[in-house]
């Protein structure tokens, strides 16, 4: 099965930070994630994790350029397998917590040679 | 993996985590702890599914939680160490004593922050949401919405709470064994508010009820074990406590409407609970001391016996309620005395011991006054009076279910 990357990107509009959840509603979240984890079982090859801060290496020094440091549009990885874009798709739309104004997931084929 | 957790699990550990690290660094740093705390259980949420969990996830809890208060209070010295070069005389951070860690006086870090909480600056409604936040693990909202009060008034109490423990500046652990008794009081005042609120409340949401009643439970019981707190009164606490919530199953029906006593199936109630509760009741009576606590334990324990609401012994009820009117003087308690006596001795009688009474403002108001008053004198025959006390309490029946439990009760008969 094909693998595919998944990046989890802010989008334009979102509100920064927000409300921290409560305990209570931590426990949901756990709960929720691990059903999503029991589900896609099959799918998830690499949970992945939240990505620090970066910035691009170029060949020569830059101008200043459009060239954003990385930590400002990626949180976080994940590598998934599935059938189609459409099915890895799927699976990011139903991870919780990745999905809500503010947060998109950018989902890119890996080409392996052969 | 299964979720291998306890259903309230993050909600308990934030509380037993605040209250570890407040007995560390001293609850004037109870910002700084609650933060970290929140962080650790974050952090927790995107970890633990990942991998396996780990082997003792409080301990995970505790270190990751601990290194963050350490760094945060490391960066709050520097700032301040920076602070005092241009204000030598200042107080400086760096010379703030360690927490004493004083184990072996009150073992349970819970039972430590419980009775921190109960500082006597501190209003009581400011002690009860303090309580609920760093004890309990609700935030602001859900602290709301189970008060039935605005955000606004909890984070203003709130305030309140920490601007007087700021001020403090101790550890729990630094309360000594006779502050701890001189405070006892106090907990055990808000242990029987945070029941009660659960407990009276004319509001539907059960199962959110039901969560304070089992929470006030859960840190009485604490109380309960502990030698300085395991006073005959702290028992008589917890037995009212178990004799009450083993009667809530029945008291809705199976569309959330309110169940009068009369109307109740008595096979729901949790049998398990009221021997416990009798056992505490029974551990209470060792010694002389009589509290408002043994008294309505006892009300609540005749209840519990009564096979059916004919049987109960009422004329022990209304002694009941009479020593309780003289442990802790009410109106209120005088309304109830009345009710049991116009269950044992008829109507007028219980009409009697309200015409003898001047009811506050407060309770006039009430539809318990009015709905009181409308029941025994439609028993006694006035029919002109019963109507009119019907109509009021009707009208100030402070919710849907209540005024149909009172529409049940006062228009049928």
């Amino acid at each position: 099965m094909p693998k595919y990357l998944c990046l989890q990107r802010s989008l334009p509009g979102g509100v920064p930070g927000g409300e921290k959840p409560s305990p209570a509603q931590m426990q949901a979240m756990y709960a929720k994630f691990n059903e999503w984890r029991e589900k896609f079982q099959k799918n998830l090859v690499d949970l992945g994790g939240k990505l620090g801060a970066g910035r691009m290496a170029l060949p020569e020094p830059a101008p200043d350029g459009p060239f954003v440091e990385v930590k400002e549009l990626v949180g976080g990885y994940m590598i998934v397998s599935a059938e189609s874009l459409d099915e890895a798709i799927q699976v990011a739309r139903e991870c919780p917590g990745l999905m809500h104004p503010g947060s998109g997931v950018e989902v890119i084929e890996i080409r392996t040679p052969g | 993996m299964k979720e291998p957790l306890e259903p309230h699990f993050f909600r308990h550990e934030y509380g037993r985590l605040v209250a570890m690290l407040s007995g560390r660094f001293g609850v004037h740093h109870l910002d700084v702890v609650e933060d970290a705390v929140q962080n650790a259980l974050l952090a927790a949420v995107e970890n633990w599914p990942k991998r396996t969990l780990p082997e003792s996830p409080s301990a995970w809890l505790y270190s990751v939680a601990y290194k963050q208060c350490v760094g945060e209070l490391r960066r709050r010295t520097r700032a301040n160490t920076l602070e005092d070069r241009y204000r030598p005389s200042g107080p400086s951070a760096t010379d703030e004593p360690e927490a004493a860690f004083l184990a072996g006086d009150v073992p349970d870090d819970l039972l430590r922050m419980l009775f921190a909480c109960c500082d006597e600056a501190i209003p009581i409604e400011s002690q009860l949401v303090l309580a609920l936040k760093t004890l309990c693990g609700f935030d602001v909202r859900e602290i709301a919405e189970r008060l039935f009060t605005t955000e606004a008034n909890v984070y203003k109490r709130l305030a309140r709470a920490r601007n007087r423990l700021r001020e403090v500046e101790f550890a729990p652990g630094d309360l000594a064994v006779s502050e701890l008794a001189e405070r006892l009081p106090a907990v055990q005042a808000i242990l029987y508010l945070l029941f009660t609120e659960g407990y009276l409340s004319s509001h539907a949401e059960g199962p959110i009820r039901r969560e304070l009643c089992d929470e006030a439970r859960r840190l009485t019981e604490i109380l309960a074990e502990h030698p300085v707190s395991a006073t005959p009164e702290t028992f008589a606490l917890l037995a009212l406590m178990f004799l009450h919530s083993a009667r809530l199953p029945a008291r809705q029906d199976g569309s959330g409407g309110l169940l009068l006593l009369e109307e109740q199936d008595r096979t729901l109630w949790n049998q398990v609970e009221i021997r416990t509760g009798l056992s505490w009741l029974a551990r209470s009576a060792e010694g002389d001391d009589f509290s408002r606590y043994h008294a309505e334990a006892g009300i609540a324990a005749e209840h519990c016996l009564a096979p059916s609401f004919r049987e109960t012994r009422w004329e022990r009820i209304v002694d009941c309620y009479e020593l309780l009117d003289r442990v802790a003087p009410s109106a209120l308690h005088t309304l109830n005395r009345a009710i049991a006596l116009a269950e044992w001795r008829g109507a007028a009688q219980g009409l009697e011991v309200l015409e003898g009474l001047v009811p506050p403002s407060w309770l006039v108001g009430s539809y318990l006054w009015s709905a009181v008053l409308a029941d025994l004198h439609r028993r006694s025959g006035h029919a002109e009076l019963a109507r009119h006390y019907r109509d009021s309490a009707l009208a100030s029946a402070p919710s849907q279910p209540v005024k149909e439990a009172l529409q049940r009760r006062l228009v049928a008969g």
